[in-house]
């Protein structure tokens, strides 16, 4: 049962095992994860926790077909089990097969990838985050606040990748991040709930510092205690101004899903779904109105969605997706790349770990800035909301209608920010509601989700989202008390 | 995977525990073989396997917790593991509601191992995707999942608990699309069994509504009297499940449970309970930190009754733990209901249908959320099977509709309930959520529509 760590020789030997047992195309990926979070409750510690999972995984093309096994085990028996169930797999796979897989070329990799970093988060004593954390807390306290939480978390993710194909390339990835959230209650009031859990970015310690948590769970508490005695909004069409970090989730759900190529395959329509962007709509559909331009990257510093190379062995890439309102193009593997007849695009073959099958996910998938101060933005609004921060959401299958509330929202009188407002929610369709926007300021910022659930079995993926404040005009709401 | 058996299993966590330098401690112990295979346009288009071990260490030193996980079972690696915990928890400050760990309780034998379907083979999975393949009719296409399932949890503490029980899972879907005309219909079973899967069943439900599923129009906004199918239920359920029936949900005012317990608070016809020891689920007896897994009622016949404990919140709300925590690394801390069991009636599909006049019928619904937990609102869209029903009859393929409304009231009005089965939620089905439920279809008085998708 003891877990070893095999060699890049002992990686490079499976797959050559694997291409003389007849796979036209094998690799071997090795994943170990680290994750180290304190987080504090009501002012007491609520939980100290470090993690690791390491295993490795063997995929194989055999007689046209994907055969994928993983094991946290790595002694002799268990690598040649491995290799047998891999084929196993790819036999059955085989047997009930139309078209055969066919992978994009991509020239073989070579390299490292390890994040920059100030300050290790790892290094960071226990005592300094408990200490930090206790101070946010502190700050949090307010008179109606029941309940008050928030965290400080480091990941760390060792990858290494060898092909058949001559790729091996090993990658180490170190994020950090935070969470905050409060609950005010008061008699007779609906609770009102302010929370942010993608506070997340790849890189050390400074982050952390950057997030400045206190002054932020100062904001956090003044929103909740102000919404919990805010009145209902008025249920009409209005200007709607959204926060980068509301868009980040808006891009994600709206943009980023539906341009998963897999999902023109139809590998996820009985989970995820597909799309309603399809490959005779590249270069005509409107997407959205001409402010709205959107560009996957995998190579911005600092993104979730950042790395060397992705789990095909693709280096790092960018690539449009929506170009002046107009939808061009799709996040690819090899094996969707193969399947469209088209070139690899960028890269977005991922997997969460060492146990899953990589899959096409997003990368750092953003709204591009555009060139007016968000100053500027906000005095073209006679009337209006500032949407703060996403709630809950909810997408069709196609990822075309979509319902999402917000956790707090805020009036905008002839330009000027005034109080809050309550129960403000809006669904639409996404052409419609990105076709409603007259503007894009320059205040564009990444953020960071965790955990983008795609895939049998679930696989949480790590995605960046860049965003700026935004326009929408006369966006149908909703009101609930 | 090899079955490690209860003593092969448990001998490392004890050996691990003794002499530990803690307070007190615990170890649980998750071991899964995931066998899963996909398929679309009638064709494998990914076949995985893991094998996997987590092992969850808790380290107690004057009331303050450390939690450290490995991938081994090695006991000098589970010595290592639980002397980091130790380290964290001397790091960090005391909990003044931490409970303490289980004591031993007598935890009855599991009956959600099946022999046969641990050791379904790869061949055999995806001969039941052949079978829904080849029994789809011609201008169809099919896509799904096959998985098979064989985990081993294990539960030992420096208090003397030594739990231990496996568990299989066998689950094959087919989602049938049209291919010449806008229409999908999905079925699935679910069963601890792999011989309860009948492939050429589920793709004939899914065929037959997709041959339903044509020519589809758009439903105005507005309250519809409403036929439930299972699945449909079970995504209502989840959303009670998370918002509303932990401990901690209701000690911190988040639960529509909330200083209503004992009142009222859907009609009659609804009552809901976690029942992990149903011998027609799938479950382990215990829960993460050791405790017997109890039968718990949630509603009877429309009255909250209370919610579900782990030892923390039930020692900060002056009760017992029911045998409910969760594994930390999924949920948050306070218990989770993750079995439930909706009483069913005896109404026929045909009698639910019958019994509207003018309404729709929901298979599943697609990335479900709720706006306002506090009131159990889940606002989600329909797909694979929205149909029109017009006097007693199914009349028309409806384009996909956004439902948004409160659980409690959804459940207020239920007029007919058909049998129980085995289902899961969509979040559930593919392991983002762990709920699973013994669940009926039902008609009810009024299903509020707020808009339609694209046709």
């Amino acid at each position: 049962m003891r877990q070893v760590t095999i060699t890049s020789s002992g990686m490079a030997d499976l797959v050559h095992v694997a291409s003389l047992r007849g796979a036209t195309y094998a690799d071997a990926r090795t994943v170990e994860r680290e994750y180290e979070a304190v987080s504090v409750k009501d002012g007491a510690v609520e939980s100290v926790t470090r993690t690791a999972d390491r295993g490795l995984a063997l995929r194989v093309i055999h007689r046209g077909a994907w055969g994928f096994a993983a094991t946290d085990r790595t002694d002799d028996s268990a690598i040649r089990e491995l290799v047998d169930e891999a084929f196993r797999r790819a036999e059955a796979s085989a047997s009930v097969q139309r078209r055969k897989v066919n992978l994009a070329p991509v020239a073989a990799q070579r390299g490292e990838y390890r994040t920059r970093l100030e300050r290790d988060p790892f290094a960071v004593p226990q005592s300094e985050r408990i200490d930090h954390l206790r101070a946010v807390d502190a700050a949090s306290v307010g008179p109606n606040i029941k309940t008050r939480r928030s965290s400080i978390a480091a990941y760390r993710t060792r990858k290494h990748l060898v092909t058949s194909e001559g790729t091996d390339v090993s990658q180490e990835i170190v994020e950090s991040g935070a969470g905050l959230s409060v609950l005010a209650v008061k008699a007779g009031r609906k609770p009102a709930s302010r929370y942010d859990s993608r506070l997340v970015r790849q890189g050390g310690w400074e982050y952390v510092e950057h997030l400045d948590l206190v002054a932020r769970a100062g904001r956090y508490r003044d929103d909740a205690e102000a919404t919990l005695d805010a009145p209902l909004a008025d249920e009409r069409p209005t200007t709607l101004v959204f926060t980068p970090e509301f868009l980040a989730l808006l891009v994600h759900e709206s943009c980023g899903h539906p341009t998963e190529a897999d999902r023109l395959l139809e590998h996820e329509v009985a989970f995820a779904g597909t799309t309603f962007m399809w490959p005779d709509d590249r270069g005509k559909l409107r997407y959205g109105s001409p402010q709205v331009s959107m560009t996957a990257d995998a190579t911005i510093p600092g993104g979730m969605g950042t790395f060397g190379w992705d789990d095909d062995g693709v280096p790092a890439m960018r690539t449009k997706l929506v170009d002046k309102g107009i939808f061009v193009g799709y996040l690819t593997s090899r094996e969707t790349a193969g399947a469209l007849e088209v070139p690899v695009a960028i890269g977005s073959a991922r997997a969460e770990g060492w146990q899953h099958f990589p899959i096409v996910r997003m990368v750092n998938v953003s709204l591009d800035a555009g060139t007016t101060p968000y100053s500027e933005l906000l005095r073209g609004v006679e009337s209006g909301l500032l949407m703060e921060a996403p709630a809950s959401y909810s997408l069709d299958d196609k990822r075309q209608n979509f319902h999402f509330s917000t956790q707090s929202a805020r009036v905008i009188r002839n330009g000027e920010l005034e109080g809050y407002v309550r129960g403000v929610a809006f669904q639409s369709l996404t052409p419609d509601f990105w076709g409603r926007c007259d503007l894009v300021a320059d205040d564009w910022e990444l953020h960071g989700f965790l955990s983008c659930a795609k895939g049998e079995p679930l696989q949480l993926m790590r995605v960046g989202h860049g965003a700026a404040h935004a326009r929408f005009r006369e966006v149908p709401i909703e009101v609930r008390e | 995977m090899t079955l490690l058996g209860a003593d092969r299993l448990l001998a490392p966590l004890r050996e691990g525990l003794r002499d530990v330098a803690a307070d007190e401690a615990d170890i649980h112990v998750h071991r899964r073989r995931a066998a899963i295979t996909r398929y679309s346009h009638s064709s494998i288009h990914q076949n995985a396997v893991s094998d996997e071990t987590h092992a969850t260490v808790r380290a107690i030193v004057r009331k303050a917790v450390g939690v450290v996980t490995t991938n081994s079972l090695v006991p000098s690696d589970l010595r290592r593991a639980l002397a980091d915990a130790a380290s964290l928890a001397r790091a960090s400050r005391p909990d003044d509601e931490w409970p303490g760990v289980a004591d031993p309780e007598a935890i009855a034998e599991t009956s959600s191992f099946h022999e046969e379907t641990a050791a379904a083979s790869a061949q055999t999975q995806a001969e039941w995707i052949g079978a829904v393949c080849a029994a789809v009719p011609k201008g169809m296409r099919a896509a799904g999942t096959s998985q098979i399932e064989v985990t081993e949890d294990a539960v030992a503490n420096t208090r003397g608990v030594a739990a231990y029980a496996p568990a299989t899972m066998a689950y094959l879907r087919a989602l049938v699309l049209s291919d010449t005309y806008v229409g999908s219909g999905y079925a699935e079973e679910l069963s601890m069994c792999s011989d309860a899967l009948h492939p050429r069943a589920i793709a004939a439900t899914a065929a037959e509504k997709c041959a339903l599923d044509r020519d589809r129009i758009q439903l105005a906004p507005g309250d519809y009297e409403a036929v439930f199918e299972e699945l449909a239920v079970a995504e209502v359920l989840r959303i009670m499940s998370l918002t509303g029936l932990g401990g901690q949900s209701v000690r911190e005012g988040r639960s529509f449970m909330a200083g209503r317990i004992g009142e009222r608070v859907t009609g009659e016809n609804f009552t809901l309970l976690d029942h992990a020891m149903d011998a027609r689920t799938i479950a382990v007896p215990f829960d993460v930190e050791g405790t017997p897994t109890q039968r718990v009622t949630l509603v009877e016949q429309g009255v909250a009754r209370g919610p579900v404990y782990d030892r923390t919140s039930a020692n900060a709300m002056g009760t017992r733990s029911t045998g409910h925590a969760a594994d930390p690394s999924r949920y948050a801390a306070g218990g989770h209901a993750g079995h439930l069991s909706m009483t069913g009636g005896p109404a026929t599909r045909e009698q639910l249908i019958g019994a509207v006049r003018r309404g729709i019928l929901i298979t599943r619904f697609h990335y479900t959320n709720t706006p306002d937990p506090r009131a159990a609102t889940m606002t989600g869209t329909t797909r694979d099977g929205t149909f029109l029903i017009e006097d007693g009859k199914i009349t028309q393929a409806l384009a996909n509709v956004r439902y948004t409304m409160s659980a409690l009231d959804l459940f207020s009005g239920i007029d007919l309930l058909g049998p129980q089965r085995l289902a899961r939620d969509w979040w559930s089905s593919n392991g983002m959520g762990s709920v699973i439920c013994l669940v009926p279809s039902i008609k009810v008085r009024r299903a509020t529509i707020t808009g339609s998708s694209p046709l």
